[in-house]
């Protein structure tokens, strides 16, 4: 198993009611597979699996990427800063 | 190759943006332009979907926003070698309508280099790649707005 942090920012911290969780996940899991347990662990949060942006170690990461272990996950809507 | 004393700052602050001190960091003794651009929170919005802003409140994955900064002050590099100094800020935390919130600037020898491209160039990609967001407060209830730019793998 690898260890992760996920770290949650404006709506998606809203909908899982915290901002971070650590969490235990398969060696080869991906981007993908993690957003699809995590729409079943934390139902509020299914809805926004559709259009969330994912990093690893503070890069942007697609679906087809393996989760390493110790990996920093970002996870947060389109970006609207400026 | 860029010279090493070209200064580039990158910053996301709870603090006022000085817009001053910025300058004063990213002119060198051979610049000559400035392109400086600075976005504040509009109170009353009459564009589209009219309404009121009583204040907006922002916040940032505060580690990854600062490498993003670094990638769109590197990418300005890349298109407008000739460009001296960059200075790229987010301030963050609750802010009143009329606040400066971010502020892009560029420096060259002289204005025709592509400087003013250059720090337009940084405030679309900031608004694209940066990871920073913003909730509005006003007399209808709480919104946050949310971007529409899905970064591209390299991004």
């Amino acid at each position: 198993m690898n260890h992760i942090k996920l770290l949650f920012f404006a709506t998606i911290r809203d909908r899982a009611g915290v901002k971070s969780l650590e969490m235990d996940i398969p060696v080869d899991m991906t981007i993908e597979d993690l957003k699809d347990k995590l729409s079943i662990d934390y139902p509020n949060l299914k809805e926004s699996m559709k259009s969330v942006l994912m990093t690893i170690n503070r890069e942007y990461a697609f679906d087809e990427a393996v989760v390493p272990s110790n990996a920093e996950i970002g996870m947060f809507p389109p970006v609207s800063g400026g | 190759m860029e010279p090493f004393n070209f200064p580039t700052i990158f910053s996301v602050t709870e603090s006022e943006i000085d817009l001053n001190d910025l300058l004063a960091k990213i002119t060198l003794t051979t610049t000559g332009a400035a392109a400086i651009f600075t976005g504040m929170v509009r109170g009353e919005t009459n564009r589209g979907d009219a309404h009121i802003t009583d204040y907006l409140e922002y916040e940032a994955y505060i580690p990854m926003a600062e490498e993003k900064m670094k990638q769109v002050a590197d990418e300005i590099r890349a298109k407008w070698p000739i460009v001296e100094g960059i200075a790229i800020v987010q301030r963050i935390g609750k802010l009143y309508p009329k606040t400066p919130t971010t502020l892009i600037a560029c420096t060259a020898a002289h204005r025709d280099t592509g400087v003013f491209d250059a720090a337009r160039y940084g405030i679309d990609r900031l608004k694209e790649i940066v990871p920073v967001w913003k909730k509005e407060i006003g007399p209808d209830g709480t919104e946050w707005v949310e971007g529409d730019y899905i970064p591209k793998p390299g991004e």
